[in-house]
């Protein structure tokens, strides 16, 4: 399998800023409503021995993304290149069959109704010299831009599921 | 795996720009004010618009992270809640009629009313209001002084009520050695919300990853709590009672460094005696943390010699907020933990002097005499014992208190520079009564405010990134914030505003006949440096730090004290653990116990009809204070007020997440959700403070600012006799409440 890219979580770093949400918003200009990235808060314990985690939520550009194989009009595609998983407007119907289908809750619908998610920044940067901006703003480096192979990526993707109980 | 970390350089700021076709400007970050020690940012511009913002890589203060706020910089740059215009009131207090003015009329106008005022009532009628920690409150400070007024009006809820008693009590405000400790005690602290972007997250998550032991003392799980290995949800306004039985402890186990005690501390045996009244289940009754998680925690910070205590503003809203921190001192030094390797180290707010160069002080501060202190209207700290760091000042609340009785006389004009005292500090009804009553109010913005219908006149000011200046400097690192972007109406910046007062009142030569760059220069002049000479340097100057040395107590036990009076700040050269100052000057020589205006412990009658602790977040992940909530990208993160209650005191009241809720205490009601919260104490419920302000980007209207509305300073003791500290005000924020369905 040749190498992915994609942005992976470490929830012991995570300290619930919402930074990367948010620089992810200015940077791309999308509309406040819409979040490529969320936080999640995980509880783990009851009263009063209870502790808690947090994790940046984006797209997984997964290794075998089930969006793509719910899509009903292969409006979203994973390109073999570089394992991003990119999303036609022009093709999405707004079924939002893609959001049922996702395990970490990430397609957003826009005031079009078209499905919206992160492109790793697709055509704004050099992804062998520069990292998204939710990345590099990141205070305590919880998350990464990475490139995986298909094998690491779905290792990835199951611990992040483990982690947030899907 | 592959990884790469990529901040944004100078350099590369650039070719960012060139890409997108923008233009780039290295600048300080401003969504938390214009502070000294504000984040690097560069600010990128299309065809004049400030569209987006990244961390600077060059500056020290964030390395190049960057917040959620000062991302969201844009949207509030342009929001529609800005203030382009002067006005001045038309229609009756609170009405919100206003006519337009010009920037000249609208200084005359504050100018003649300020110098009849001074005539007919003397210069002391005035008073200020300090936001948190500016920039400019220097220049306010500068200004009263020159008029004649003591009262600079602060907050009396955070930082300087730390310094005081820690400077009173070791002669500095020792800062916790964090990437150098084994144990970490994050104690009513904030580390995250406070600066995302800044030191204090990643040394927490450094600690963490190092193996670095973290307890977390606070009435509920935020980060810091949530990555503890040990949590004390102590409840609100307690943590005197805590520290003392921490004491206790130490003192019975005799867990003392005993050469320091000895050397370097005075009143260690009296102290011995007076802590056998708090035992830890003394404690337990108390705080609701079990006597044994306290005698845990006592021993592990003792017993490791590297352990450190980050104390936070959480223990400055309580009536025994000086007994706390006092305690905490003692703790440190009788325990060996201080200005040692992972311990708390000397070189906090009173750094050595002389290490790196600091601005000229400004504040005129050589003026001071006897004759201006006994002037203040409310001191907030004891006179005796003024100034303190920050110059002569009075208490923000009882400013409003003493236009309401007259006591000890009224102040008639209130200027109210970036602070909303309806909705940020305690006593909103009284507040808003004084507003009414008040001859004469100014309020001075970038942004609509809560209070600004009750306003004369209202300026507007130009946001940080509509300015040249100023310069800040800290830490080492001084830097001059560039333009941005152009100002949208007739407005003048917050430090030119005090200028033009200052000339236009014929105080001219103390405000550098009105030129702002002038002004800069003075303040430059420790580091031999102008204006135009610090621009050259795009991304500032870094002063490289002296070494640290450790265990400097024959220096810092010796300081002076700041106060009028002179003296030191410990007269005999040791740690006061036993304090001569305070009980000469009438206060307790001891750290005590003293109950909320309203607790569990302390009014067990009242609990029948208010069974539940209401305190409040002092800082919060995605808003400044009570400011930016009209700021989409972040209301999107918090669209509603929410109060957190534990799953199990829901249910027993049939709550749901999410249902709007009714909270009530004795002094007022609040209308807000319910947030289902596993991680806080069932008795306690909490809240963020400052809810005030709409989002019309997302159809969200302002809420009443009293009952009936969000704001929490609405719902608490305004008996200053039992709600106040006797030495350093930090009003309560506790007290106890009903919850039910709306």
């Amino acid at each position: 399998m040749s190498a992915e890219y994609s942005i992976i979580v470490d929830e012991a770093k995570c300290v619930q800023c919402h930074a990367c949400e948010v620089a992810c918003k200015t940077w791309n200009n999308i509309e406040s409503d819409i979040s490529f990235r969320k936080i999640k808060t995980i509880w783990i314990g009851k009263y009063p021995d209870i502790r808690s985690c947090y994790v940046s939520i984006g797209c997984m550009h997964c290794a075998e993304p089930a969006c793509v194989e719910a899509c009903p009009v292969s409006a979203v595609t994973k390109r073999e290149s570089d394992g991003i998983v990119v999303v036609n407007a022009e093709i999405c119907t707004g079924c939002q069959a893609c959001f049922d289908a996702c395990p970490f809750d990430v397609p957003q619908y826009g005031s079009d109704g078209k499905m919206r998610k992160c492109d790793l920044c697709l055509n704004k940067i050099d992804h062998a010299a520069q990292t998204p901006v939710c990345v590099t703003t990141c205070p305590t480096q919880a998350i990464k831009l990475v490139s995986i192979t298909g094998k690491d990526k779905l290792t990835a993707e199951q611990t992040l599921a483990a982690v947030i109980g899907n | 795996m592959n990884t790469k970390i990529y901040s944004y350089t100078y350099e590369e700021a650039g070719q960012i720009a060139e890409k997108e076709g923008l233009k780039f400007i290295p600048t300080l970050c401003s969504m938390c004010g214009p502070v000294p020690g504000s984040c690097g940012i560069y600010a990128f511009t299309k065809n004049g618009k400030f569209v987006k913002a990244a961390g600077m890589k060059e500056a020290p203060v964030n390395n190049g992270s960057l917040c959620p706020k000062g991302h969201a910089a844009p949207q509030w740059v342009y929001s529609s809640d800005r203030l382009k215009i002067p006005l001045r009131r038309t229609g009756k207090k609170g009405e919100g009629k206003f006519e337009k003015i010009s920037w000249d009329d609208a200084v005359s106008v504050i100018a003649e009313k300020l110098s009849l005022q001074k005539k007919e009532s003397g210069p002391e009628s005035l008073a200020i209001l300090a936001p948190a920690f500016r920039s400019y409150n220097a220049y306010m400070s500068r200004f009263l002084t020159a008029h004649g007024s003591p009262n600079y009006a602060h907050s009396g809820i955070c930082a300087m009520q730390r310094a005081f008693a820690f400077l009173y009590t070791v002669a500095d405000w020792p800062q916790a050695d964090i990437e150098n400790s084994d144990l970490i005690i994050y104690w009513g602290r904030q580390p995250v919300f406070s600066s995302p972007a800044m030191a204090a997250p990643k040394m927490l998550t450094a600690a963490k990853s190092r193996g670095a032991r973290i307890i977390s003392i606070k009435p509920s799980v935020e980060p810091d709590a949530g990555m503890a290995d040990l949590w004390l949800p102590v409840r609100p306004g307690t943590d005197a009672a805590l520290a003392l039985a921490m004491l206790n402890i130490v003192a019975k186990e005799n867990l003392i460094d005993t050469n320091f005690v000895e050397e370097w501390c005075y009143g260690y045996d009296k102290l011995q005696e007076h802590v056998k009244q708090y035992p830890p289940e003394w404690a337990e009754k108390i705080t609701g943390i079990p006597a044994k998680k306290i005698i845990e925690t006592a021993r592990l910070y003792a017993t490791t010699g590297k352990a450190c205590i980050d104390l936070g503003n959480g223990v400055e809203h309580a009536p025994s907020a000086s007994d706390t921190i006092r305690s905490v001192a003692i703790l440190m030094a009788i325990t060996g933990h201080l200005d040692r390797p992972g311990t708390n180290l000397f070189g906090g707010v009173s750094y050595v002097p002389g290490s790196r160069p600091m601005p000229k002080d400004i504040t005129l501060r050589e003026r001071y005499s006897k004759e201006l202190i006994d002037k203040l209207v409310a001191p907030e700290f004891p006179k005796v014992f003024q100034p303190f760091l920050e110059g002569i000042s009075s208490s923000y609340y009882k400013i409003f208190e003493s236009v309401l009785t007259g006591k000890p006389y009224p102040i008639r004009s209130v200027i109210s520079p970036g602070t909303q005292p309806s909705v940020s500090n305690r006593g909103s009804k009284n507040v808003i009564k004084a507003l009414e009553k008040l001859d004469f109010y100014v309020v001075i913005d970038v942004m609509r405010t809560a209070d600004m219908n009750y306003a004369d006149v209202v300026l507007p000011v130009a946001t940080p990134y509509e300015t040249d200046h100023p310069f800040e400097a800290r830490d080492g690192w001084i830097f001059i914030r560039n333009k941005v972007i152009d100002r949208m109406g007739d407005y003048k910046s917050i430090y030119e505003f005090f200028l033009d007062l200052g000339v236009a009142m014929g105080y001219g030569n103390d405000f550098w006949d009105g030129d702002i760059n002038k002004a800069m220069d003075d303040q430059l002049q420790p580091f031999n440096l102008t204006v135009d000479e610090l621009r050259k340097h795009p991304n500032g100057i870094v002063y490289p730090s002296l070494p640290r040395t450790y265990e400097k107590y024959e220096m810092v036990f010796n300081r002076p004290s700041p106060r009028l009076a002179g003296g030191k700040l410990l007269p005999r050269g040791k740690v006061a653990i036993y304090n001569t100052t305070f009980e000469q000057a009438g206060y307790r020589p001891l750290p005590e116990w003293t109950e909320p205006p309203e607790s569990i412990s302390g009014n067990p009658d009242l609990t029948k009809k208010y069974p539940l602790i209401l305190s409040d977040y002092h800082t919060s992940r995605n808003f400044t204070a009570s400011w930016q909530r009209n700021v989409p990208a972040l209301r999107k993160i918090q669209p509603h007020p929410v109060l957190h209650i534990h799953p199990d005191t829901a249910k027993e009241r049939g709550i749901n997440n999410t249902d709007w809720i009714i909270v009530e205490s004795p002094h007022g009601n609040m209308k807000v959700k319910a947030e289902l919260f596993p991680g806080i104490r069932p008795d306690t419920v909490m809240i963020l403070h400052g809810w005030w302000q709409g989002c019309r980007e997302k159809n969200i209207d302002d809420y009443p600012l009293l009952d009936g509305g969000a704001n929490v300073n609405n719902m608490y003791s305004t008996d200053t006799e039992k709600a106040c500290d006797p030495l350093i005000t930090a009003m309560s924020s506790q007290t106890l409440v009903q919850v039910r369905k709306a």
